[in-house]
């Protein structure tokens, strides 16, 4: 199976804190991996890292065998490299089309045609009906996105996600705050996406985890202290230290 | 749902014939304005709401359209009208074309440094540096006196005819001619503005607006978009800036303060940001409030705060947000 993305010896630190300690991590094509671990144990900034959030402090990202260390967020989403973030962030004062729209015309190009109308993009509204039907958002179309209720959000950040024709999606904890319906839902959508795509998933609902992941990675105080598939995690002894303490 | 997926848009963005019409008897009405009210004081009090609401409008690309707040807009008039100004002196006094083009290239190449380094900031950063190098022209008009006449401005700038096509349509001294040139020029501007501002790249512009983050996340080279708003917004302060010097032969200084910056903000936020026509609008309640007012106390500025104040407590959208609410009446 093809290494879409891997990290060599990536560090980061904040002042004296390491938040990422010479983390080494390969995320494979139509793989689901999760990252779990306790509060703080850095699983954000190393998704921020490698996504171009945050520079790195050292070490390395691979995509494609190809170095991307601290290029711009921008370069990397053109790349195939798009997430999601923990707190939702979209165009709010724009439709739910408007949102994906411009995603997928930044993937597709356009952006230049200075004299035409913004729905003369044929292409481009095509590509966005076809991810409103996939996330089944196409009723809410029209919506203007801050009134959507919180978990269409989350979709339609996803959606967005989606629309940057990524090769890998990094979900910052896509469920949070949804109801035990919604994340049933979207857990199932999200699976569903490793038929096209890496997934790299962020996620504190171990269900959820548990019943989608193909492998996970746990990191506890900005290391690497397990890898393997859901069961074996599940009964590794260092796993449990780090959720439940020295007890 | 089984319906084919659709290659159209939710918005059609065709403009209501309603709305057309009413733009075109407008058009009409300031057109002829001149040839009824044959009044100078009253056709150059036009021309220059006409002036400052093409400046207020390149504002509303910045603040409206990319999210970027530009205290003082006035400087990028003010280059302009100064280069223009110089143009006629110094190299031709009967180019009008060449002026205002001289006065668009100039600024823009003063504006593309100064551009390049705000759009490495946003906010509150850009906002200051903003006003940072606006004082700075400011300063440098101020002091440099061989160039610009300092504080007394820049005088005896010459009149020249205005011409298309080596046609003489009329003399940019005399006020109904140079008030038809002003109303050609800012018609134009404010329509390619439009369709600019409704384009795929308006939408760009837009998304930044909304959430610079988001922007940069779906891909969108954000510092390169903001720049090139902002370029887009300076190009179209000098062409104010050239009709400014035309209309007056003169500029000062304090068309370039800070104080005069803020007014410019005003208009924009009294006619209400993000739909170019409405900062048009507010320009021209500015501009008549304040000469109104002038004519009876010097202390002008005292009321044009207060009708501010008033206009930002109960029409927080400003003039734009006065249309809405009467198309959400009709609906009802």
């Amino acid at each position: 199976m093809t290494t879409i993305l891997r990290t060599k010896n990536l560090h980061k630190h904040f002042g004296g804190v390491l938040a990422v300690n010479d983390v080494n991590a390969e995320f494979k094509a139509n793989r689901l991996r999760s990252i779990i671990g306790p509060n703080g144990a850095g699983k954000t900034t190393f998704i921020n890292v490698i996504t171009g959030k945050l520079p790195a402090s050292s070490g390395a990202v691979l995509f494609q065998d190809r170095d991307i260390t601290n290029s711009p967020a921008h370069r990397l989403v053109r790349l195939g490299i798009c997430r999601t973030f923990q707190i939702t962030s979209i165009f709010m004062g724009l439709t739910v089309f408007e949102n994906i729209r411009i995603a997928a015309q930044s993937e597709m190009g356009g952006s230049f045609r200075i004299l035409s109308a913004k729905h003369s993009l044929k292409s481009v509204n095509k590509k966005t009906w076809e991810i409103l039907d996939r996330l089944g958002l196409k009723d809410k179309a029209k919506v203007p996105s801050n009134n959507l209720a919180h978990g269409d959000q989350r979709l339609l950040e996803v959606a967005m996600a989606l629309a940057g024709d990524p090769k890998i999606l990094f979900l910052d904890e896509p469920t949070a705050g949804m109801s035990p319906a919604e994340t049933e839902h979207i857990a199932q959508l999200i699976k569903g996406l490793t038929e096209t795509v890496a997934v790299v998933l962020v996620e504190h609902d171990m269900d959820v985890v548990m019943s989608i992941s193909d492998e996970i990675t746990v990191l506890n105080q900005g290391s690497i202290i397990a890898e393997g598939p859901p069961k074996a995690i599940q009964d590794n002894a260092q796993v449990k230290e780090a959720y439940l303490g020295n007890a | 749902m089984n319906d084919r997926i659709s290659e159209t848009g939710i918005d059609k963005g065709s403009v209501h014939p309603g709305k057309i019409v009413a733009l075109l008897i407008l058009i009409a009405c300031i057109a002829l304005f001149p040839f009824v009210i044959k009044n100078r004081f009253y056709i150059s009090l036009v021309n220059e709401m006409l002036i400052y609401g093409l400046l207020a409008m390149s504002l509303d690309v910045l603040l409206g359209y990319t999210g970027l707040l530009s205290f003082m807009h006035n400087a990028y008039l003010g280059l302009g009208a100064y280069v223009v100004g110089l143009f006629l002196i110094h190299v031709s006094p009967s180019s009008l074309w060449l002026a205002i083009l001289a006065g668009i290239v100039v600024t823009s190449l003063i504006a593309l440094p100064v551009g390049w380094v705000q759009v490495r900031t946003g906010g509150l950063a850009f906002a200051l540096l903003t006003l940072a190098f606006g004082m700075m022209f400011y300063t440098i008009v101020w002091k440099w006196y061989d160039l610009t006449g300092g504080d007394d401005g820049l005088m005896g700038v010459p009149h020249p005819d205005i011409h298309v096509g080596g046609i003489v349509l009329g003399h940019s001294g005399n006020p109904t001619s140079m008030y038809l040139l002003t109303l050609c020029i800012v018609l134009i501007c404010f329509l390619v503005t439009w369709r600019i501002m409704h384009s795929p790249f308006g939408a760009v512009l837009e998304a930044i607006r909304e959430n610079e983050e988001r922007a940069s996340f779906v891909g969108i080279n954000v510092r390169r978009y903001k720049l090139y708003g902002w370029m887009y917004a300076c190009m179209l302060a000098s062409i104010s800036g050239g009709l400014f010097i035309l209309y007056r032969g003169y500029i000062g200084p304090t068309t370039m303060s800070a104080f005069a910056g803020a007014g410019v903000l005003m208009m924009v936020l009294v006619g209400g940001m993000g739909s170019l026509w409405g900062p048009i609008i507010g320009a021209g309640i500015f501009i008549f409030i304040q000469d109104y007012i002038s004519t009876m106390t010097e202390h002008w500025e005292l009321f044009v705060g207060m009708v501010v104040i008033l206009l930002v407590l109960f029409m927080p959208r400003g003039f734009v947000g006065l249309g809405d609410y009467v198309t959400r009446f009709r609906k009802e």
